[in-house]
């Protein structure tokens, strides 16, 4: 048929063209050849599908489809997730893998758009051996991914996800998030900066045009507003997710004087934000609090008494990650590999890998030593309460996690040429979520000062 | 002999999905995309490129979403009226767009489009911004079905809805209509000394691109199960003018032939490379240079017009 | 009043510079060659990716780092030197006479491939080298700190108008252009060399895209995606402008920034809106943009 002639030729172009232009990475001729020689038969025949069968016996890998970005500025933050994965799954592996069977993981590029994640989600998924999704990054993705999760029954584990609309309807049997999410993470940052600084009048916020911005200006801005009334918000920007240049917006806020500049831009914007802020003074004239600041550390010179965190208690350097010998062996190899620290979002990723394992070994004790099916696999993971590098992370009956917020702020290490987070704070997980079912915002707004005078103080966690 | 061909195509793809049930989703994109194309297809037949017909397909996949917010629940009512609403907006663009020719057309809907683009990526009380809105399952003729069963009634729809436009708008084609098309891209002049209103065949011509666009993004965005502000970004634009010209626009059918033949190549080479864009960059270059006529061209007699 | 103007005011100059830079090369190669080159983002991204390259190697060898600035045109001439004559003679010149169709699908396949050879050579990690921009301070005008790149960049822009002005209207390569630009046939008959025109005039707009992606790296990231984006902004420019018409990219320019920075003051939720918005509002009234005429339908 002139279709198998046609891909064929125009596969083949390709192959020579990889060979032309040395673009062969890590891609083994042979594989192309039987993707070609694939697609070639699917076009004419159609292929064979992989029966998906229960899956009792052991098998002889376990799949896992791992989303992340591995392109575009938010690379900046997904790379590190990759790495950790890499790492952790090689230790996995060095180990004999998960209860005996080899871990393989699949990568999925999130920056290709939601359209791209759910085609690729959907073909991972229709694959037998891939039992779990790890996904994904981007809140987006996430609410993209959950329905198809639940309908094809895939326990899916969302590695960052911080969208508190996730798993907010309470339903979820295969959806997952061992992490906080946006409710604590931003209340947490209220509550440090009233402690830090009581006087604040006014705030300025600039967050990247997407759910995860607006959905933490709301929060920030409503649990500020609960706990001192007369905070004004005096500018409210929302660049472009991705966007490069931020003068014009750090001329506004200039122009603002604001008390506080407020941020959860994260990945290359983070950097190019405080690259371009920095010089201009920002930092100088106002109290800037970057929510996901600890992803810069060890790359941008931040001046000293930034407010950062980490979402979450992944800190590599946390009192209780250094007290934990795992911890302190996993970021000294990962600096080894990657010639960087791990910075939080490559401790969420190792934290969820830990999370997928533990599931496993649960599920095989419940079951009498048998491989688990999918679902037993999440049933496995509900109500669970997993160690993790960096503390532990609880699974509510609707399958919210519970994970520790730690915040401080930025000082300079004698021990290491970059800052460090002093000064810190670590609330506890379920104290700044709401219960299950409850609207988040309507609970934030019942916050009184009083609530947070009962929360550990700033310099606590040492 | 070519109508045996095309149902034994016909064919193939609806078995298709029965061995490898993840190809459904990649086909049922594939018709979406071949409908966009094939929107696109029609204007090329004018001499008339357009670099912004991804907004229509946006604008019924986001129109899908209000219309089931609204209350409209069921798949035909849906369908129907989102791809009235993509015509309606292309009516509207159309009116004054097809006043241009040549660059300034493909200026000027590229503009318009990235209006668009940029009012559903920030306006985020109203479309989710650049995260966009879910589309939900609807019901088939009062039917409520689980998912996997609706993907299935929306490809095997789909692929019925290929046949049928697709013979539709081949007979528009070949109507005076569509031969005035031609006939604006050969001698616009002589066109209007003939007492044709040009700017009446262009419009309606317009029309009738926008709609199948529509019909195309309300596919995708039901397929998809969420409508994003990406849609309507320049470059899906040109995607969608690259998939008719690989195809070839010589005929209808060279529309789908172009997305079908994209996707899948797609869906395999995903596995082991991901310089998509250099490879199909790559093949845009080599088929507009050595087969004007697309890959449809292969198939089809001699009479195809190139570009 | 005052105070909340020159803020204002300095925003958008400094903003139409930039958006100046990435649109003059597109609309200076429309304006001899007749076509719409779809890559020309790609071409500033990739001069702001050489550029950051070099200034890195140059912080990275200790090196003065005022050769960075430099490195910024080094690497802006590099770019056109090499892309410019493989472009032309590769592919743009086999699209001369052929349609609009073919033109801007042909460049939008060279858009495709190298977005994604960029993807390869320079990774998908966000570049970011400001050695020029700290060599140059800040200055506080209008109760706000700038960075004095940035007013060097608007001088800067003006001097590419006047330099491209003074290029046409007062040498020889100018006026060869300019009747290349014309009537090529004529051009042709008259024993000029129409095709060494062409080979120039592409690659002095491949110069100055890279020269608008180098100048911008200083004072913003390049990563995956930015080709895309400065791409449709230049045509934003060169559309308001009138297509071939450097001065009007220049107004253009001045309209567009201005119109961003606006939103981003006053309605910040509107600010990529702006541009696009301003461009359908100048087209509207006037198709052709601002400086641009009616070229005569075919008979």
């Amino acid at each position: 048929m002139a279709f198998k002639d046609i891909s064929i030729v125009v596969a083949r172009y390709l192959s020579s063209l990889e060979l032309a232009f040395r673009l062969d990475r890590g891609t083994p001729q042979a594989n192309l050849r039987w993707a070609v020689d694939g697609l070639a038969g699917a076009l004419a025949l159609g292929v064979v599908a992989a029966t998906p069968v229960a899956a009792q016996e052991k098998p002889g890998s376990l799949g896992l489809g791992l989303f992340t970005f591995t392109s575009g500025p938010a690379a900046a933050y997904g790379m590190p997730g990759k790495n950790a994965a890499d790492l952790i799954i090689d230790e996995i592996n060095a180990k004999g893998g998960i209860e005996g069977v080899p871990v393989s993981a699949t990568y999925v590029d999130e920056a290709q758009g939601a359209q791209g994640v759910i085609a690729e989600y959907r073909r991972l998924a229709g694959d037998a051996k891939n039992q779990v999704m790890v996904a994904a990054l981007s809140s987006a993705n996430c609410l993209a991914l959950a329905p198809l999760a639940e309908q094809l029954e895939v326990p899916t584990v969302g590695w960052n996800c911080d969208t508190h609309q996730l798993l907010i309807d309470g339903k979820s049997k295969y959806v997952f998030r061992p992490n906080g999410n946006t409710v604590p993470e931003f209340v947490a940052y209220a509550i440090y900066l009233l402690d830090r600084k009581p006087d604040v009048k006014t705030v300025a916020i600039i967050n990247p045009d997407y759910a995860f911005g607006h959905d933490a200006a709301k929060i920030f801005t409503a649990a500020l507003k609960a706990l001192k009334p007369d905070v004004e918000i005096v500018a409210e920007l929302y660049p472009k997710l991705g966007s490069p240049n931020y003068q014009t917006e750090i001329s506004r806020l200039a122009t603002a004087r604001p008390d506080v500049v407020f941020s959860n831009l994260w990945g290359a914007d983070l950097e190019n934000f405080v690259r371009q802020a920095a010089p201009r003074g920002i930092f100088t004239s106002s109290q800037v609090i970057l929510a996901l600041g600890e992803t810069v550390l060890q790359r941008v010179p931040l001046p000293d008494g930034v407010i950062v965190g980490v979402l979450g208690d992944g800190w590599w350097m946390s009192p209780d990650a250094k007290a934990n010998p795992e911890t302190v062996k996993f970021a000294e190899a990962y600096k080894a590999r990657f010639g960087e620290y791990p910075v939080f979002p490559a401790i969420k990723m190792a934290n969820a890998l830990i999370y997928v394992k533990a599931a496993y070994k649960a599920a095989m004790q419940k079951n009498g030593g048998k491989w688990p099916t999918r679902a037993e696999l999440a049933d496995a993971m509900k109500g669970s309460k997993v160690a993790t590098l960096t503390g532990t992370a609880q699974t509510r009956p609707d399958n919210d996690g519970l994970v520790d917020q730690i915040v401080g702020v930025t000082v300079k290490a004698s021990a290491q040429p970059f800052p460090v987070i002093g000064d810190m704070v670590r609330y506890k997980g379920d104290s700044l979520m709401p219960q299950a079912g409850q609207d988040p915002l309507a609970w934030i707004s019942t916050l009184k000062p009083e609530f947070a005078r009962r929360l550990p103080k700033p310099g606590s966690y040492k | 002999m070519r109508t045996l061909l095309a149902a034994a195509a016909v064919l193939t793809l609806a078995v298709l999905p029965i061995a490898a049930p993840w190809l459904q989703f990649v086909l049922t994109l594939a018709i979406a995309k071949g409908f966009a194309a094939l929107g696109v297809a029609v204007l090329l037949r004018a001499g008339l490129i357009s670099i912004g017909h991804a907004m229509f397909f946006a604008a019924s996949a986001y129109a899908v979403t209000f219309l089931a917010r609204a209350g409209i629940h069921d798949l035909g009512l849906l369908l129907i009226f989102s791809v009235l609403a993509g015509a309606l907006v292309g009516a509207v663009a159309g009116s004054f767009l097809v006043r241009y020719r040549a660059i300034f057309f493909a200026m000027l809907n590229l503009a318009v489009s990235m209006v668009f683009y940029a009012l559903c990526a920030k306006l985020y009380g109203v479309t989710g911004g650049t995260d966009g809105m879910a589309v939900p399952v609807p019901t088939v003729f009062g039917l409520v079905l689980s998912e996997p069963a609706f993907k299935s009634v929306l490809f095997y729809l789909s692929l019925g809805l290929m046949v049928l436009v697709g013979v539709s708008v081949q007979r528009y084609l070949n109507s005076p209509l569509g031969h005035a098309l031609a006939a604006v891209h050969t001698n616009e002049i002589r066109l209007e000394y003939l007492g044709v209103p040009v700017w009446a065949v262009l419009l309606i011509a317009y029309v009738v691109s926008a709609a199948l666009a529509g019909l195309g993004g309300a596919i995708a965005g039901f397929a998809i199960g969420r409508v994003v502000p990406d849609f309507a970004f320049w470059t899906a634009s040109g995607h969608l003018v690259l998939i008719a010209v690989l195809g070839g626009i010589g005929g209808v059918p060279g529309a789908f032939i172009g997305a079908l033949f994209l996707e899948l190549l797609h869906s395999a080479a995903v596995t082991v490379t991901d310089s998509w864009n250099l490879i199909v960059g790559m093949t845009l270059i080599i088929v507009i240079m050595f087969m004007p006529q697309g890959v449809y061209g292969l198939f089809a007699r001699k009479e195809a017009s190139n570009l | 009043m005052l105070t909340a103007i020159i803020p204002l005011l300095l925003d958008s100059l400094a903003s139409a510079a930039l958006i100046f830079f990435a649109a003059v090369g597109l609309t200076l190669v429309f304006s001899v060659l007749r076509v719409l080159n779809v890559a020309h983002g790609s071409l500033y991204s990739i001069g702001g990716y050489v550029a950051a390259s070099i200034c890195l190697f140059v912080a990275s060898r200790q090196l003065n780092s005022y050769l960075s600035f430099a490195a910024l045109l080094f690497s802006a001439v590099f770019v056109a030197a090499i892309f410019g004559p493989l472009i032309e003679r590769g592919l743009v010149r086999w699209t001369y006479g052929k349609s609009e169709a073919v033109q801007i699908l042909i460049t939008f396949g060279l858009f495709l491939i190298l977005e994604d050879l960029q993807r390869l050579i320079f990774g998908v990690q966000s570049f970011y080298e400001d050695a020029p921009m700290r060599l140059l301070g800040t200055s506080s005008i209008g109760g706000v700190v700038y960075l004095n790149y940035q007013i060097v960049l608007i001088g800067m822009a003006l001097l590419v108008v006047i330099g491209l002005r003074l290029l046409i209207n007062h040498t020889r390569l100018g006026r060869l252009i300019t009747a290349v630009v014309t009537d090529r046939e004529m051009a042709q008959s008259i024993g000029i060399d129409t095709n060494r025109i062409f080979i120039l005039a592409f690659s002095l707009g491949v110069f100055l895209a890279a020269l608008g992606g180098a100048l911008a790296t200083p004072t913003s990231g390049i990563a995956p995606g930015l080709g895309a984006d400065t791409m449709v902004l230049a045509f934003a420019v060169a559309a308001i402008g009138g297509l071939g018409q450097i001065e009007g990219a220049a107004v253009a320019s001045l309209i567009v920034g201005l119109a961003r920075v606006l939103a981003i003051y006053l309605a910040p939720s509107l600010d990529a809106v702006a541009p696009y918005a301003a461009m359908l509002a100048v087209l509207l009234i006037r198709p052709y943009g601002l400086f641009g005429s009616v070229t005569a339908r075919r008979i």
